[in-house]
C-alpha cells in the first residue's frame, strides 16, 4: 500500500569498515594531536601552563556538541517526534561520548590549579569575596560535582541508547513509553547539570563575575554546535553511500530550520547578557566584557557578531539552502568554528588578564585535532556494532515519509 | 458525543491520536464551530457572564475617571513605591497575552496540530489581555492627554522621545505586539468568517461577515499564498512574542536595582510569560468546551496537552528562581544577597511564598496523568497559575523598591481601594471582550481544524490509519504525482 | 444549452472528498485549461502540484520589508538622538547602539509583518466581495465542507457542451453553469 515507504534494510546503514576506519584514524589523531601539544609544550616556556588552557577549550568544545546531542535525545523523546527518528542513532552515538569526554577530564585534574585561581590559597587569603565562596568553590566539592554530571549525562545517554539498540531487535513498541517517560525527569535534572557546569567549568575562570544567564548561554551554544555537528556527519555519511534514502532532503531542511533557530537564540541570549551588563554599568560586572573589548580581543567579539550571527542568519535563511546537503553542511562547519571561537572567547581572556592581545598558539589546533581525534573515534566505535537508524521504532514509518510542510 | 471521551488518550507510538472524536467529518466540524455563534437562544450564563463582565468594566471606568481628573495620588504609588499596581498589572496582562501568539506561531512552527482547535481562541484572550495590559502605562503617565508624547511624533518643541530608555522600547514592543497578533488573529480568522458568511441567514450578519471575510471563495491560488502568508507571520511572531516580554523584563533589568539587575531576566520573563499565558487559556477553555458543546474538538488530549505546557514553563520559572538565588549567594554581593534574604523572609515573604508555591510546586501535580485528565482539577491549577504570576510582578516590583541600597529610605507599599478595583475592573474589559468574541466570531479555526483531519489527506471512512493524522502526502494510497505541464 | 439572459461566465463541478478532488484536479490540468481553479474548504496539500502551480514569490517581498525596517528604526533613533535632539542620558553615548538594537528589531518586525499580510491581500486580489460563484447555492459550500471545481468561460479550450461534458466525466456531486452577474 505504501508505495513510496522505503524499505531500509536494502539501505546501507551500518557504519562496517568505515567505522574501523574512523576508530583508527581517530585514535591515530587522538594520540598525535595530544602527543604534538605536550611535546610543543614542553618544549616552550610556560607551555604546560597555557597547554591545559588550550585542552579545557576544546575539551569543553566537544563537551557542547555531545551534550547538545544528549538533550536533542531527551527533547525528541519528550515530545514525541516523529520526522527525527531517523536522526536519533546518530545522535546517541553523539551523546555517548560523554563516556570518552569523562575519560579525558582525568588529566585536567592536573591542570585544575593552572586554569582556577580560587584554587590557589595565597590568592583566597587576600580575597573575602573569594573566602565567601570557597564552600562552594573548593578543590573537593568541584570534583564531586564534576562526577556528579558525569554520572547523570552517561547514565541518561546510556539508557536511551540502550533501549533503543534493545528496540532494534525486538521492536517492543512499549521501550518507546519507557524512553518517553524517562525523558521528562531527566530533562529536568540535565537542566540543572549543565547550567552548574557550566558555572564550574567556565564561569568560575574567572570567579569574581556572574551571571544569572550563563548557564542558557552555555545550552544555546551547545545545542547549536550539536545541530551544525549533525549536518555534516548526515553528509558525510550519505557521501559515503550510507541513509541515502532514509534521511532526505526534508531531515535536512528541519535539521537546518533548528540550527537556523538556535543561532538566533544564541545571539538572543547573548545580546540580553551583554545589554544588561552594558547597561547596568557596575564595576563587578563589566569587567568580564572589557577584558573582551580589550586590545585584539574586540576584534574577536566584532567576528561573533557577524560570523556567528549576521552571516549564518542570512545564509540559512534561504529554505533552499537547507535542503541542500552541501551548502547546509558548509554552513554548519561554519558555524562549527564560530562555536570554536566563541569558547575562545568565553575561555582565553581569563588565561592572563595582563595580555590584550589574543593568545593565539599552536596547541589550540593541536588540542582540536587531538581531542577531536579521539571524539570521532569514540562516536564510530560507540556505533560500531548497532543500525545507524532506529531500525524498529514504531514512529519509523512516520519519519521515513516524513514532508516538511 | 456518544464515543467516548477518553478515546484518543492512548499513549500508543503506534498510532497518532485523532484530534477530532465523535467520528466528526468536515460537516459536523463546521456545524460544531458555527453552532456557538449561530444559536438563537443564548444559554443563561452566557448573559450572567456578560452582566458581571459590564459591572466590572464599568468599575474600570469609573476608577479611571476617578484617577484621570484627581491625579495619580488616587493610587497607593508613593516613594520608596513610585510603581506599585499600575506596572504589576501592566506584566501581569501582557504575560498573559504571550499565548495566543505562542500557539498560534511557536506551536505552528513546532508542527503541533493539536494548537488548530484553541489557536483561534487564545489569540482573542491575547489580544484582550495586551488591551488590558496598555491601560496601565497609559494612565500611569499621569498627564494622559500627552501620552502621545511617547511616539516619535514631530512637534513644535522639535523633541524626540529617548531611545535608550527601556520604557521607551516597550511602547515599540507592546504597540508592535498588539498590531501583529491583531492582524495575524484576523488573517486567520478570514476562511472562517467566510464560513459563517454562507451560512448567514439574517441581513446583518451577511453584511458585515461578508464585509470582512474580503469576498474569501476558498480559491487553491489563494490558499497558497495564504498558507506562505501566514507561515512568515508565524516565523516573524516567534521571535516578535520572545522579544516582548524580554523588553518588558529590560524594564526591570537594565537597572541597577538589587533583585530587578539579573542576566536571566529576558528568558526567565519568557517563560513566565507562557507560563502564565497557557494557564489563562485553560482557565477559559475548559468552561467554554462544556459550555458550547465543543468537547470533540477541545478533547481532553488538548487539556492534558497544555497541561504539560504548564508543567514544562513552570518548571522553567522554578529554575530561573533558583539561578536568581544561588547566584545571589555566589556573587558574594551583599546587596543582591540582601534583596532575596528579604524577598524570603521580609515584610513581603507571604506574598513570596504564595508566587513560590504557586509557580514553581503546584504545576509540579501535572506530572499526574489524574490532575492532567480531570478538568475541575486541571482548572484550579490554572487558576493558581494566574495568581501565583501576578504575586511573582508583585514580589518582583515591590520587594526591590521598597527595600533598596539605602535602608533610611526603606518604606512599605500600601495599595488604595482604587488600586485594587482598577484592577478588578480591567477583568471586566477582559471578560466583556471575551464573551462578545464567543457571542459573534468563530471561537475555532475551522479552516485548520478541516486541514489537520484524517479525511483531509483522502482517508474515509475507519481504515488503517498507521499515522492517525499525521498522514503524509507522499504515501497517499491512490495517487501517483504527476508531473505538470509548467513544471516541464 | 443557456437558458439564462446572463452571459455564461463558467462550470463548476462539485466534490465531496479530497481524493476525487485531487485526481479531477489532475486531469483538469492535463486537459490543457488555463483559467481554472479549486476552491476549498481549507488548504489540501498537494492540489498545487496536481494544479501545476507554480510558488509564490512572497517571502523576497517580506526579507525586503524586514532590512527596511531595520534600516527605518536605526535611522530614526540616529536622526531623533544624535542629530536632531542630543541629549546625554545616564551617562550613555547619544549613539548607542545596544540601546538601539530593541527598536531596530521591532520595526523589522512590524514592517515585516504588515507587509506579508498586506502583500498576502494584492497578490490574492482581496478584497473581492462580487464574484459570480456567490450566486450560486451550492457555492456556498466551498467554505464548509465541499469541494469545487471552476472552469471559467475566459478559457481559450472553454465550450459550454464540451466543458459540461467533461466535468460531468470527473465523476463529482453535480455539474453547474455559472452565470455572469
Amino acid at each position: 500500500m505504501h508505495t513510496h515507504l522505503i524499505d531500509i534494510t536494502k539501505e546501507k546503514r551500518f557504519l562496517g569498515s568505515l567505522g574501523q576506519r574512523l576508530t583508527l584514524g581517530g585514535g591515530v589523531a587522538g594520540i598525535v594531536g595530544l602527543a604534538v601539544s605536550f611535546g610543543l609544550a614542553s618544549t616552550s616556556e610556560d607551555g604546560i601552563h597555557r597547554l591545559w588552557w588550550s585542552y579545557l577549550h576544546n575539551w569543553t568544545f566537544f563537551l557542547t556538541i555531545a551534550l547538545g546531542a544528549l538533550f536533542f535525545v531527551l527533547v525528541e523523546h519528550l515530545a514525541k517526534a516523529g520526522w527525527s527518528v531517523v536522526l536519533r542513532r546518530l545522535s546517541e552515538g553523539v551523546s555517548m561520548t560523554l563516556v570518552l569526554l569523562a575519560i579525558l577530564f582525568v588529566p585536567l585534574i592536573f591542570g585544575l590549579h593552572d586554569l582556577y585561581h580560587w584554587l590557589h590559597a595565597d590568592l583566597v587569603a587576600q580575597d573575602h569575596v573569594l573566602q565567601h565562596k570557597a564552600s562552594y568553590l573548593n578543590q573537593t566539592f568541584f570534583l564531586v560535582r564534576v562526577a556528579v554530571y558525569f554520572l547523570f549525562w552517561i547514565g541518561a545517554a546510556f539508557l536511551m541508547h540502550r533501549n533503543s539498540v534493545k528496540q532494534d531487535q525486538s521492536g517492543d513498541h512499549l521501550l518507546t513509553g519507557k524512553m518517553e517517560a524517562l525523558s521528562a525527569p531527566f530533562m529536568m535534572i540535565f537542566a540543572l547539570t549543565t547550567t552548574f557546569a557550566s558555572f564550574d567549568l567556565l564561569m568560575s575562570l574567572d570567579p569574581h563575575w556572574f551571571s544569572t544567564i550563563f548557564g542558557v548561554y552555555f545550552f544555546a551554544g551547545s545545542f547549536m554546535s550539536f545541530l551544525a555537528f549533525l549536518s555534516v556527519i548526515i553528509v558525510g555519511l550519505q557521501r559515503s553511500g550510507r541513509l541515502t534514502g532514509a534521511i532526505t532532503d526534508q531531515h535536512l531542511h528541519d535539521v537546518g530550520k533548528f540550527l537556523f533557530a538556535m543561532l538566533v537564540f544564541w545571539a538572543y541570549i547573548a545580546f540580553s547578557q551583554y545589554l544588561l551588563i552594558w547597561y547596568g554599568n557596575l564595576p563587578e560586572e563589566t569587567g568580564w566584557y572589557l577584558r573582551r573589548q580589550t586590545g585584539t580581543w574586540s576584534s574577536l567579539g566584532i567576528v561573533m557578531i557577524f560570523g556567528h550571527f549576521l552571516i549564518p542568519f542570512l545564509f540559512l535563511l534561504s529554505r533552499h539552502i537547507k535542503r541542500r546537503p552541501l551548502l547546509l553542511s558548509l554552513g554548519a562547519l561554519w558555524l562549527l568554528v564560530m562555536h570554536w571561537l566563541d569558547l575562545y572567547w568565553l575561555i582565553m581572556p581569563e588565561y592572563d588578564h595582563a595580555l590584550t592581545a589574543i593568545p593565539f598558539s599552536l596547541l589550540d589546533l593541536s588540542c582540536l585535532v587531538g581531542i577531536g581525534g579521539f571524539f570521532i573515534a569514540a562516536w564510530a566505535w560507540f556505533l560500531r556494532r548497532c543500525s545507524l537508524i532506529a531500525e524498529k521504532d514504531p514512529r519509523l514509518a512516520e519519519s521515513l515519509t516524513f514532508e516538511n510542510a | 458525543m456518544s464515543t467516548g471521551l477518553s478515546e484518543n488518550l492512548s499513549q500508543d507510538p503506534r498510532q497518532r491520536p485523532t484530534l477530532v472524536l465523535g467520528g466528526k467529518g468536515f460537516t459536523e466540524v463546521t456545524d460544531t464551530v458555527c453552532a456557538v455563534s449561530e444559536r438563537r437562544k443564548w444559554p443563561a450564563i452566557w448573559y450572567i457572564a456578560f452582566a458581571c463582565s459590564l459591572v466590572l468594566l464599568g468599575v474600570l471606568g469609573a476608577c479611571l475617571t476617578y484617577l484621570i481628573s484627581t491625579g495619580i495620588g488616587v493610587w497607593g504609588n508613593n516613594m520608596p513605591a513610585a510603581w506599585g499596581f499600575p506596572i504589576v498589572n501592566f506584566v501581569f496582562w501582557v504575560g498573559i497575552g504571550h499565548a495566543g501568539t505562542l500557539i498560534s506561531a511557536v506551536l505552528f512552527l513546532f508542527r503541533q496540530k493539536w494548537r488548530t482547535s484553541i489557536n483561534r481562541s487564545a489569540e482573542a484572550m491575547t489580544i484582550f489581555a495586551v488591551a488590558c495590559a496598555g491601560i496601565f502605562p497609559a494612565v500611569h503617565v499621569g498627564r494622559v492627554w500627552l501620552a502621545y508624547w511617547l511616539f516619535p511624533i514631530p512637534n513644535q518643541m522639535s523633541m524626540w522621545p529617548n531611545f535608550r530608555s527601556p520604557l521607551l522600547w516597550d511602547v515599540f514592543a507592546v504597540s508592535t505586539y498588539a498590531t501583529v497578533s491583531s492582524m495575524f488573529w484576523y488573517m486567520g480568522m478570514i476562511p472562517d468568517l467566510a464560513t459563517l458568511r454562507d451560512r448567514a441567514t439574517g441581513k446583518a450578519k451577511q453584511f458585515f461577515y461578508g464585509l470582512f471575510s474580503l469576498g474569501w471563495s476558498g480559491s487553491n491560488r489563494h490558499w497558497l499564498r495564504f498558507e506562505r502568508a501566514y507561515l512568515l507571520l508565524a516565523a516573524l511572531a516567534t521571535p516578535l512574542v520572545l522579544s516582548v516580554h524580554s523588553i518588558v523584563s529590560f524594564d526591570f533589568a537594565v537597572s541597577i536595582l538589587p533583585g530587578w539587575h539579573t542576566t536571566i531576566f529576558p528568558p526567565y520573563f519568557v517563560a513566565g510569560a507562557i507560563f502564565s499565558g497557557f494557564g489563562m487559556v485553560m482557565t477559559i477553555l475548559i468552561p467554554c468546551r462544556s459550555a458550547f458543546g465543543l468537547q470533540d474538538l477541545i478533547t481532553t488530549r488538548h487539556v492534558e496537552n497544555m497541561a504539560k505546557v504548564i508543567l514544562v514553563t513552570g518548571s522553567m520559572v522554578g529554575y530561573s528562581y533558583t539561578m536568581e538565588f544561588f547566584i545571589a549567594w555566589y556573587s558574594g554581593n551583599l546587596v543582591e544577597q540582601f534583596a532575596f534574604v528579604n524577598r524570603s523572609f521580609g515584610p513581603y515573604a507571604w506574598a513570596y511564598w504564595t508566587m513560590f508555591s504557586c509557580n514553581a510546586f503546584i504545576p509540579q501535580l501535572f506530572w499526574f496523568k489524574k490532575v492532567r485528565q480531570t478538568m475541575l482539577l486541571a482548572w484550579i491549577v490554572s487558576i493558581l497559575v494566574n495568581v501565583g504570576m501576578w504575586f511573582e510582578r508583585f514580589v518582583i516590583v515591590v520587594t526591590s523598591l521598597t527595600r533598596d541600597y539605602l535602608p533610611s529610605s526603606w518604606g512599605m507599599f500600601r495599595p488604595t481601594s482604587i488600586d485594587f478595583l482598577t484592577f478588578l475592573g480591567s477583568f471586566g474589559l477582559f471578560f466583556t471582550l471575551f464573551l462578545l468574541f464567543v457571542r459573534f466570531l468563530p471561537m475555532v479555526a475551522m479552516a485548520e481544524v478541516r486541514s489537520v483531519m484524517p479525511q483531509a489527506h483522502g482517508i474515509v471512512g475507519e481504515g488503517h490509519r498507521p499515522f492517525g493524522d499525521y498522514w503524509p502526502d507522499s504515501v497517499h494510497p491512490e495517487r501517483q504525482r504527476k508531473p505538470s505541464p509548467e513544471e516541464e | 444549452m443557456n437558458h439564462d439572459t446572463a452571459p455564461l461566465w463558467g462550470m463548476m463541478a462539485e466534490f465531496d472528498n479530497v481524493s476525487d478532488t485531487l485526481a479531477a484536479a489532475e486531469k483538469t490540468r492535463d486537459a490543457g485549461f488555463k483559467h481554472w481553479d479549486t476552491h476549498t474548504p481549507f488548504p489540501v496539500h498537494g492540489l498545487c502540484d496536481a494544479m501545476g502551480m507554480r510558488d509564490t514569490r512572497l517571502p523576497w517581498v517580506v526579507l525586503t520589508a524586514g532590512i527596511t525596517g531595520a534600516l527605518f528604526g536605526l535611522a530614526l533613533q540616529y536622526f531623533t538622538n544624535a542629530v536632531d535632539y542630543p541629549f546625554v542620558i545616564s551617562g550613555k553615548p547619544l549613539f548607542s547602539l545596544p540601546a538601539n538594537i530593541p527598536v531596530v528589531f521591532e520595526c523589522t518586525i512590524l514592517f515585516a509583518a504588515l507587509t506579508a499580510f498586506k502583500a498576502m491581500l494584492v497578490a490574492n486580489r482581496l478584497p473581492q466581495h462580487h464574484r459570480p460563484l456567490f450566486k450560486k447555492e451550492r457555492f456556498r459550500r466551498a467554505t464548509q465542507d465541499r469541494f469545487f471545481i471552476v472552469i471559467e468561460a475566459a478559457d481559450p479550450k472553454f465550450d459550454a457542451d464540451r466543458t459540461r461534458a467533461f466535468l460531468e466525466s470527473l465523476g463529482g456531486l453535480s455539474v453547474e453553469e455559472v452565470e455572469d452577474r
